[in-house]
């Protein structure tokens, strides 16, 4: 171990002795890295275990391992990567090898646990994939459709008995290969076989199964380290012990993402980060952009930052400039190949940073910690670890050829799902920002709202949209009254049947358009009430009147069934406190209150009840 | 250079030591995992990757297994240091 750990963790260890836990944790958390050994990754776990889990703000989430092998050395790691993460992960691990005959019993420990999360740990050994030397590709086609459905048998099993996500392994394709080269060109070739098998899980995998394509995660950590013979023939370990916090990294940051958690914007810095050189004082010409080798990377982690920005990750600049300097490239720079277009929010001044990050994230109306912050000076960076804990800043290296790698290896926007409105979410923010700049611009919210020129369209479910409707339930957290979460097969089942009535609804104002953003499942309790079973809504469109349109579709679908009463349901979790008074603000009476639920129940007999809204409806826009 | 048997003691001493997060662990010749409370299978692996570490060496599957008592280690260790 480097003397520097070694002194860093002795730093912790007396952090903890002396109760400061919140201290430790972020000392132990600052000197980790993923690829560190296994035997450090140890002694982390070692050093987190000793802490008071309740004070480190962790949010608990249930997973169960089905392993074919020994995982409970990565278990250590994967818990303590967790918590990097910001989780608390409770773990059921099953006798290994038994998976087919556990997901199939109802009865089973593992359905009692109740886990959030069943991780299917398999691997290359876990499929049989003989195909004799020179075989035809129907031959292939046949053996790689075998595997698959062993698999997609086991998600069937486990879904009639669990609403958990899925996380599947697929298979990491050995280092050895009988036919050499040879193995890599030929269809029936070792590695083709993994290959071919890996496309076909990932297309057989519906919602709600996540592939962990953990052939990738070796082929990152290096074959030749992740592969360790030894340790499968003594005691059944799968892969190196030294890949633990490596994998385990991964499965925290893609468990992360499929809590709706991952990072959704990237504010970045200018000079020296985005071009080589200081606008200010070097001018148009004298920016290394473009050509050189220098300039060769600045464009280069430009294009990686577009991609990302066309996956809907959010854009932000933030400089120490002139704006109208700051501008200049973007106008002007044949090389600059993010516009201006692509930002959505532009803030260059010589005010601090921590301040303008903070004005960042009030604009876009996003938490800090969903920033990533990227900045090529070590001070910069300090200042915002200092002051803005949250928001995550990755260190980055001298030389700009390194900068995508620095960023990519942090895994901080990984997504499970890709769906048009992910596509467009960088234009809806920007939109956003523009909006916000119009509110602070009127003199009251009616004149604001009149101005945006909403017009929403209210709908039944129908298959196109069920992605994003899925998307919408379990992904939200804050504006979702009673965090109800349904697979796209439940919502299926939800739609077919007549005592539920479904509706989403889409946004679209002078800026844009807001996309799909609100679900409502109403369910008929009974002969006279209207029960809200989901009401789930993008945080992005608050206080436009969408609540009041939303809530006046409610009263109208009641009446048209002949109901009396809509009743309505708030179920406090951790992070839906912003729609904990929405039912009393819309009038609703209390009917009970407990601690973990309030019932509101409103008349609908008198036209009072409905709400004045900005928003017009139409069938279509 | 070829380290004595005591020096090899000392520090594997160290490495059961932060393996068990327990600076109070002696190691003795006839040790085994009936003596330490925490030494069981799991752990067991845990300690053999660290002894790996420290000694730079790399031990073969059987070998992983055999090191059921903490002579048996420092004959193997003695053994793969000279």
């Amino acid at each position: 171990m480097p003397p520097e750990t070694k002194d860093k963790l002795a730093t912790v260890k007396t952090l903890i002795a002396e109760n400061r836990a919140e201290e430790a944790w972020s000392a132990l958390k600052a000197c980790v890295k993923p690829d560190d050994d296994f035997s450090l990754q140890h002694r982390y776990f070692k050093l987190f275990s000793k802490m008071p889990c309740e004070r480190l703000g962790l949010l608990p989430v249930r997973v169960a391992f089905l392993a074919s092998s020994t995982v409970d050395h990565f278990i250590e790691a994967f818990q303590f990567w967790m918590a990097v993460e910001g989780y608390s992960a409770q773990i059921f691990n099953n006798p290994f090898n038994t998976l087919e005959q556990t997901a199939a019993d109802p009865g089973s420990a593992l359905y009692a646990f109740k886990p959030d999360f069943i991780w299917i740990f398999t691997g290359y050994r876990d499929l049989d994939l003989a195909v004799r030397s020179g075989g035809s590709e129907a031959l292939v086609r046949e053996k790689i459709q075998e595997n698959v459905e062993r698999f997609t048998r086991l998600w069937q099993s486990i879904r009639q008995n669990s609403s958990a996500i899925i996380l599947q392994n697929n298979a990491d394709a050995p280092l050895v290969r009988p036919f050499g080269n040879l193995d890599g060109q030929a269809p029936w070739g070792c590695t083709n076989l993994y290959r071919q098998f890996n496309v076909a899980l990932g297309m057989a995998a519906d919602a709600g199964v996540v592939v962990l394509d953990i052939d990738h995660l070796s082929s990152e950590y290096g074959k030749a380290r992740w592969c360790d013979e030894r340790y499968w023939y003594h005691s059944k370990h799968a892969f190196a012990l030294d890949a633990s916090g490596f994998a385990a990294h991964q499965a925290a940051c893609t468990i992360r993402a499929c809590k709706g958690q991952a990072k959704k914007a990237l504010v970045l810095d200018l000079d020296n980060t985005l071009w080589g050189g200081i606008i200010g004082d070097d001018g148009l010409d004298g920016l290394r952009l473009g050509h050189g080798t220098e300039g060769e990377a600045y464009v280069d982690f430009q294009r990686y930052v577009l991609a990302l920005k066309n996956r809907g990750v959010i854009l932000a600049i933030c400089s120490k400039n002139e704006e109208e300097n700051a501008r200049l490239p973007f106008l002007k720079h044949p090389d600059m190949r993010i516009k201006l277009d692509d930002v959505a929010v532009f803030q260059a001044n010589w005010d601090n940073k921590a301040d303008n990050i903070r004005e960042i994230a009030r604009i876009l109306n996003i938490g800090l910690d969903a920033l990533v912050f990227v900045d090529d000076n070590p001070a910069e960076r300090e200042l915002i670890r200092q002051v803005l804990p949250m928001v995550a800043v990755p260190e980055m290296p001298q030389d700009p050829a390194e900068y995508i790698r620095a960023l990519d290896c942090k895994k901080y926007f990984e997504m499970t799902a890709f769906s048009a409105e992910d596509a467009g979410r960088s234009t809806m923010y920007r939109e956003n920002a523009q909006r916000a700049i119009l509110q602070r611009q009127a003199t009251n919210l009616d004149d604001y709202l009149q101005a945006l020129n909403m017009q929403a369209i209210s709908h039944t479910f129908d298959d196109f949209h069920l992605p994003r409707i899925a998307q919408l339930i379990n992904k939200s957290n804050q504006f979702h009254l009673t965090t109800t979460r349904y697979s796209e097969a439940q919502i299926r089942e939800i739609m077919k049947n007549p005592e539920y009535v479904c509706r989403y609804f889409k946004l679209k104002d002078r800026f844009g358009d807001n996309g799909l953003i609100c679900v409502l499942i109403l369910k008929k309790k009974d002969a006279r009430i209207l029960t809200v079973d989901t009401w789930v809504m993008s945080c992005r469109v608050l206080t436009r009147g969408m609540e009041e349109f939303v809530h006046n579709e409610i009263v109208k679908i009641a009446r048209d069934l002949g109901l009396l009463m809509v009743e309505g349901c708030y179920l406090p979790t951790q992070k839906n406190g912003l729609v904990k008074t929405l039912y009393q603000k819309l009038d609703y009476e209390l009917a009970e209150e407990t601690a973990t639920l309030s019932r509101w129940t409103l008349a609908i007999s008198d036209d009072a009840v409905l709400r004045k809204t900005f928003i017009k409806p139409v069938s279509a826009y | 250079m070829t380290l004595t048997r005591e020096e090899i003691r000392q520090r594997l001493e160290k490495v059961f030591q932060d393996v068990f997060d327990n600076d109070k662990i002696k190691l003795f010749e006839t040790m085994t995992a009936e003596d330490l409370k925490e030494w069981d299978s799991l752990m067991h692996i845990s300690l053999v990757v660290a002894v790996e570490k420290e000694f730079h060496v790399r031990l073969n599957a059987a070998e992983v297994g055999q090191l059921e008592n903490v002579g048996a280690m420092l004959d193997l260790l003695a053994r793969k240091n000279t």
